[in-house]
């Protein structure tokens, strides 16, 4: 009876430092957080801090700066999506294609070298590149006879550049999910269609596209939650600006946070947490459990 | 041919406009702003100086040695202690998963890794400062040993364990522990590889929670003195391209020589046939 007991206290004490770290710092910091929502800023980090119930969450719904980078957020993600999404579904099935022989393994390292390359330095990079007076963009849209670009410093072009900045470090993963589930499709149904007269747009369409579905699936949601938490690329290259057009919610929070309101950024960072949570259950219901992991819990656990 | 040939001029031209950026920072990092200024296109140095390598010595009152080790030592020492404490905790959870306990530990985790990060990093600055553990080593380390892909690579690779093999074991009387390190571990030494691996190129890229945990820039890694330069000096373009090639070469060398391992464990699982 003693060994049996302890067989099983074994695990208990290898889970033991795993336990301690997810309570130190996930659900204690969680629970802080939210509760720091519902209290007035200026007492939050007090012994006694004083609670306010909705007061927070009412403030930053009424609040027009709050409001807009909540827009701002959802079409950046709607866009961001499809462009990342969209670019790496033709990349993945050109890679793919009978065309490419020679050189795919460079093809592919050269489109996911970004993934592992540190964001920070990335798009410090990036935010020069799309410089006035530095800039190789520029420069280079000049020497075709284009006109310039206002990269990050025009309200009009500042969300299309750090788009462009994102596809660059993030668009690598999505090709490679592809390229995964490309490499599992069965090319005889392609092949048959071929014979039986099928166009490629046909074949493209009722022979590849669906035996993708589970990367398209994967990617969308996974990107859906990445770009929903749009943060560090607005650190490094706008500050949310110019006029707030890159003020994201999570860069909002920050500020907010920054400023010292505990209170109203803990209850954005609650309201996005809801957004993204929402997003997992419904993608959650509609799939069985063993993708649970890819196509709900994995994203979720993206970092910024 | 034709369309053979075109889609190589593609691809090229599609792995050109993702590498230029390495190519300017580089670049950046050799030429002097008036050079810069009055060629923005040149492709290769008017002459090679490490004169910004120079310069970089001092950033923003953090020398620039400290940086690189700070990273070095802070993402070596997480990523050791992401692996061990993972690993553990992953086998304890896969081999039981129906203890009430590990099923509330597994779902607190990934509540945990749900939330959105850079928001977990505030309250996270609170309690370091309830720990006392507030602009040290300690903390940061600690911090950036738990991380989701690793529980994910950990937990996938046990649960594919053939229960035999460990029936097998008990049944000669081995203990939990002998079993564990004289059976398990031996067999996944290849996705501790890639675990350590994968972590070390996460943890060396990150700089929100080092920076919030940090008190003084002492602490600062490679990537949060960069942001800092990048936000102060403002026009010491060399020196920043500098520190950013700096920042970028390791992760970099890392993934070529390692880039089967890492594309795989990064994918592991996302399609199955």
């Amino acid at each position: 009876m003693g060994k049996m007991l302890d067989r099983e206290a074994v695990f208990y004490l290898f889970a033991l430092p795993f336990a301690v770290l997810t309570l130190l710092f996930g659900l204690w910091p969680i629970l802080l957080s939210i509760e720091v929502s519902f209290t007035a800023s200026a007492t939050a980090l007090k012994p006694m801090p004083a609670f306010v119930g909705l007061a927070n969450y009412a403030a930053i719904l009424a609040d027009p700066v709050f409001l807009a980078s909540l827009w701002h957020t959802l079409l950046y993600t709607v866009l961001a999506v499809a462009a990342n999404v969209g670019f790496a579904l033709g990349y993945a099935i050109l890679l793919d294609s009978a065309l490419i022989q020679r050189g795919r393994t460079l093809l592919k390292l050269a489109v996911f070298l970004p993934v592992v390359t540190p964001d920070i330095a990335g798009y410090v990079v990036w935010r020069w590149l799309f410089d006035q007076s530095f800039g190789a963009l520029n420069a280079a849209l000049k020497v075709v006879g284009l006109p310039g670009f206002g990269g990050i410093a025009s309200p009009a072009t500042a969300m299309l550049s750090i788009l462009i900045a994102e596809l660059w470090h993030h668009a690598g993963f999505y090709v490679l999910i592809f390229l995964a589930n490309l490499a599992v499709c069965d090319k005889a149904l392609s092949e048959a269609a071929d014979i039986d007269g099928a166009n490629r747009w046909q074949r493209f369409v009722s022979v590849i596209l669906p035996q993708l579905r589970p990367a398209i699936t994967i990617n969308l949601v996974y990107a859906l939650i990445q770009f929903l938490k749009t943060f560090s690329v607005v650190v490094v290259m706008t500050k949310g600006g110019p006029n707030d057009a890159t003020n994201f919610i999570s860069y909002a929070a920050w500020q907010m946070f920054d400023q010292g309101e505990y209170g109203q950024a803990t209850a954005m960072a609650t309201v996005l947490f809801g957004v993204v949570i929402l997003i997992g259950l419904g993608t959650y219901r509609a799939t069985d459990r063993g993708r649970a992991w890819w196509l709900v819990l994995r994203p979720m656990c993206l970092p910024a | 041919m034709v369309a053979r040939v075109a889609a190589y001029v593609f691809a090229c031209l599609i792995s050109v406009l993702f590498l230029y950026p390495y190519l300017w920072m580089v670049l950046g990092a050799f030429r002097s702003t008036q050079e810069i200024l009055s060629a923005p296109l040149r492709l290769w140095p008017e002459h090679v100086s490490f004169e910004a390598f120079r310069s970089i010595a001092d950033v923003g009152g953090l020398s620039f040695m400290r940086a690189l080790l700070n990273s070095v030592g802070i993402t070596a020492v997480s990523s050791v202690l992401a692996v061990v404490v993972t690993a553990l905790g992953a086998y304890a959870l896969t081999r039981r998963p129906d203890a009430l306990a590990f099923r509330l530990l597994r779902g607190g985790f990934l509540l945990t890794m749900m939330y959105p990060y850079m928001l977990l990093v505030i309250p996270v600055y609170i309690v370091m400062y309830k720990l006392g553990l507030l602009g040290g080593y300690t903390g940061i380390v600690l911090f950036l040993a738990l991380g989701p892909v690793q529980f994910f690579l950990f937990e996938q690779f046990f649960r594919t364990l053939p229960n035999e093999v460990i029936e097998a074991a008990t049944i000669d009387g081995a203990d939990e522990t002998t079993i564990l390190f004289r059976i398990v571990l031996p067999m996944a030494r290849p996705v501790v590889a890639t675990v350590a691996i994968i972590t070390f190129l996460l943890n060396w890229a990150q700089w929100f929670p080092v920076m919030v945990i940090s008190a003084t820039p002492d602490t600062y890694t490679l990537p949060v003195a960069l942001l800092n330069v990048n936000g102060e000096l403002g026009t010491d373009f060399q020196g920043i391209m500098a520190l950013a090639v700096v920042t970028t070469i390791p992760p970099v060398l890392l993934f070529l020589v390692a880039q089967r391992r890492v594309m795989g464990g990064m994918t592991e699982g996302a399609v199955k046939g």
